[in-house]
């Protein structure tokens, strides 16, 4: 077990959720913008419409700065922010994925000497030759979504990998094909937010007027579609996700989603019928629009899986709650609860190891930020506050808090505690200090 | 987990792509220094070389991000409670250390775009970006070298009985070392200057005195600064715990060799860069590979202090996936061959370039690669669908 990271009012875990999140803009982008791109030149260089390519420089040097700049870098900081938060579920991730990460690495390489060549050499190389590396890239970055689909899909459907520790089990695991398409199609509406965006700023009004109208027709597609694999896509997740979507999901997250394809498909009509109507500030604000539905949705993709990082293997927590033994993989929750969890975690204050009256209430804190600081903070506000949750449960004395952890479990997107009885007092005592105010940092 | 493949395939990797990154490290650094040493100093040389220079920049940091990406992910694999520890102690700057880059990017950008008819304030963009990659490199070195001292992490981690999870402290550095990572910046960027007036020189826009004095700059700075660098050397190695040995080791001694071999061949260069520019830079990435593999034998030695060898991890072989990855990489460098000739060959010529028939084919090719790679990955998945699913 690594050092935990403790962020106020917020929880390390939002910080990686934020990044992620963030990723999606220029990510989807990334696989998205060049089939629309290698759409409008070869319609320019088969039309003989030059006046076209105006369009095909600033979308591209927006996929240049903006996909590879700051897509890059988030994507790397989805990395170094679930090192942070949680190491030793991209440890395990990084430990059976390496191979899919590093196959993804190759298209990457592609994709970025592609993009530079392609801005750079627009009008300096033959038109074919220009064309096939817009194809390219186009087919190129779409595999790196071929790939990490399998990656994120696994995190809320291992498929058969934990029976056999095989790669491919895991990775064409029973939602990786609807997520795959429903990603696919998506990612059109998403370069066709942007192709409006960049049209606002074009100089010939014909042009800007065309691919508004084309962005459009892309748009409302790809939403239509996507809206339709979303349904086919719910249909293929676990038992349990279902479980938690009814009950534990909130409701402004569905409501974010649903809302967001509602507005974006009248954004998109109301573009295509009008399409010079549409300035520079209300198509920034579609963007943002999509981006407040796509959070809700990897919101509730992050949600779904709880209580674990990794479905019958991980807990959100890092605990390793299953075998796997195909991959020689142990349980520790027999351990932690026959040694206990302050001896077992290496970086406890030597003090802690043993528990005592004077040590009680701050061994408590430590084993609650081994335990819950992924899901929950310790601030009265903020996410899932510890505080106004111990409250809401009602837990005033020290006996009725550690019968609630004994049950703990028996919530579905709670871990159970782990840990000897005396932690768990200890946990309990701490649990009751948060509720009557005389918290301890 | 364990690891899908023999570990030692991943230290090979880890090493090879290390080096990569870090010369494209070097190349950011040095080229974005000199990019705004070049806006400052002004006269028309030098305004034209630091316009050259940034827009280089800009490619720089994409190949050094994107190359970073393969040592990332194979630390990970092999010394990963190393690693992990390292970064969860200091947590927020781990963090920073993506917003600090995305920003000094950002500046470089605004820096090559929008330089036309500015003033020498303008260079403060530069000047700043600049910082931003040198305290990039700073965080860096500082996770790379706390994950070699696991003797001091709990104490790190405690504030006297207490505990402090806060992540906002960096908590060693060791300056010979950092510098031997940074020093080389401006020999790398002395050799980049060489190649630049190398591919350069044919091209009639590209007058013959400028050509030359690029090149003779490069090779000055080169070799100044690979001497430099191997004084700051020889303080890091004497710097190094003394139980390590590490002056008679053999890995050592080759990357030092490597270097003295580097030296001795930027020197004959001052006469005639541009012949030594292909040559130099082959020197240069051999030393550097050498000095990639020197700086891992010197990790197994800290780690070994703690008993832990990357050979006990267990080995779950995942032929499948190896394959996967290997295909790929052998598909993407016939890919990556015909784009990067594509540009090799374009910038070569003033006006439009016109691809012979067999760059055509090379083109069609690349095209039909990735769409059998999807064919076949896709028939492998909906194979393993079928056979987990509906059968």
């Amino acid at each position: 077990m690594y050092p935990v990271w403790e962020v106020p009012y917020l929880s390390a875990g939002i910080v990686l959720g934020l990044i992620a999140t963030f990723h999606i803009l220029p990510s989807h982008l990334s696989t998205s913008a060049m089939w629309f791109n290698v759409y409008v030149e070869s319609k320019a260089y088969r039309e003989n419409r030059p006046e076209l390519l105006e369009f095909i420089k600033n979308y591209s040097l927006l996929l240049l700065v903006f996909a590879y700049v700051f897509g890059s870098l988030s994507g790397i900081g989805i990395w170094y922010a679930a090192t942070v938060a949680n190491p030793r579920g991209i440890s395990a991730l990084i430990h059976t994925y390496v191979w899919g990460w590093a196959t993804e690495w190759v298209f990457f390489i592609v994709e970025v000497t592609g993009i530079f060549i392609y801005y750079y050499t627009l009008g300096k190389v033959d038109r074919k030759t220009h064309l096939k590396i817009g194809w390219i890239f186009a087919i190129g970055s779409w595999t790196t979504m071929v790939i990490i689909v399998g990656i994120l899909a696994f995190m809320v459907s291992p498929g058969k990998l934990p029976a056999t520790g095989n790669f491919f089990d895991g990775f064409f695991n029973q939602t990786y094909w609807s997520q795959l398409l429903l990603r696919t199609t998506l990612m059109f509406a998403v370069a066709a937010v942007y192709a409006i965006a960049v049209a606002t700023r074009l100089k010939n009004v014909e042009v800007r007027g065309f691919i508004k109208k084309a962005a459009a027709k892309w748009g409302i597609g790809g939403l239509i579609l996507g809206t339709l694999l979303a349904f086919w896509y719910l249909k293929t997740l676990p038992e349990e996700a279902h479980g938690l979507i009814n009950t534990f999901v909130p409701g402004r997250l569905k409501s974010g989603m649903i809302i967001t394809v509602g507005l974006m498909i009248l954004y998109f009509i109301y573009t295509y019928l009008k399409p010079l109507t549409i300035r520079f500030v209300p198509a920034i604000l579609a963007i943002a629009i999509l981006f407040a539905g796509i959070w809700s949705a990897e919101r509730v993709r992050e949600i779904i899986r709880k209580p674990y990082i990794i479905p019958q293997y991980m807990y959100s927590n890092q605990i390793i709650g299953h075998d796997i033994s195909a991959k020689g993989v142990v349980a520790e929750v027999k351990r932690l609860n026959e040694v206990g969890i302050l001896k077992v975690a290496p970086f406890v204050p030597r003090n802690l190891r043993e528990i005592d009256e004077g040590n009680r209430l701050y061994a408590g804190r430590v084993a609650a930020l081994i335990q819950c600081s992924a899901c929950h903070v310790f601030e009265e506000r903020g996410l899932r506050p510890m505080p106004l949750m111990v409250k809401k449960v009602g837990l005033k004395e020290v006996e009725g808090a550690e019968s609630f952890l004994d049950g703990i479990g028996e919530y579905p997107h709670m871990p159970p505690f782990f840990g000897t009885p005396e932690e768990k007092k200890a946990l309990a005592t701490y649990l009751v200090s948060l509720a009557d105010g005389s918290k301890l940092k | 987990m364990g690891i899908p493949f023999y570990p030692i395939v991943f230290q090979i990797l880890l090493v090879l792509t290390f080096a990569l990154h870090i010369m494209f490290v070097n190349f950011t650094l040095g080229t974005s220094f000199l990019s705004v040493y070049g806006y400052l100093k002004g006269g028309e040389n030098w305004r034209r070389l630091s316009k050259s220079l940034v827009r280089a920049t800009t490619l720089n940091i994409s190949m050094a991000m994107l190359l970073g990406v393969a040592p990332l992910l194979f630390v990970q694999v092999i010394y990963d409670p190393f690693w992990y520890t390292s970064n969860t102690l200091s947590a927020a700057w781990v963090i920073g250390f993506i917003l600090i880059m995305m920003l000094g990017y950002s500046l470089t950008y605004v820096f090559y775009l929008k330089r036309d008819s500015r003033g020498s304030g303008f260079a403060l963009f530069g000047i700043i970006a600049f910082a931003l990659f040198l305290l990039s490199g700073i965080i860096m070195h500082a996770l790379g070298y706390q994950s070699l001292l696991p003797e001091k992490w709990l104490n790190w981690y405690l504030k006297g009985d207490a505990i402090n999870p806060s992540g906002m402290a960096l908590h060693a550095f060791q300056l010979p070392r950092f510098l031997h990572f940074i020093i080389p910046s401006f020999a790398m960027t002395g050799i980049f200057l060489m190649l630049y007036a190398w591919y350069f020189k044919d091209r009639a826009d590209f007058e013959k005195d400028y050509i030359e004095w690029v090149g003779r700059l490069g090779a000055k700075m080169a070799f100044l600064f690979t001497a430099i660098q191997a004084i700051v050397g020889f303080w890091w190695l004497f710097s190094l715990p003394l139980e390590f040995n590490f002056f008679t080791n053999p890995f050592f001694l080759i990357g030092a060799g490597l270097g003295v071999g580097l030296l001795l061949l930027l020197y004959l260069a001052q006469k005639e860069p541009v012949k030594y520019a292909v040559p130099s830079i082959l020197g240069a990435f051999l030393t550097i590979l050498g000095m990639s593999l020197a700086r891992e034998v010197l990790r197994i030695k800290y780690v070994d202090r703690f008993n832990y060898s990357i050979f006990d991890y267990q080995v779950n072989v995942d032929w499948g996936s190896t394959l996967l990855f290997l295909a790929t990489f052998v598909m993407g460098l016939i890919i990556i061959f015909y784009l990067l000739s594509v540009a090799y060959r374009s910038g070569k010529v003033e006006g439009q370039f016109e691809a012979s028939p067999s760059m055509h084919k090379l083109g069609r090719i690349s095209i039909a690669l990735l769409l059998i790679w999807i064919v076949i990955v896709a028939g492998l998945g909906v194979i393993i669908s079928i056979k987990n699913y509906l059968a």
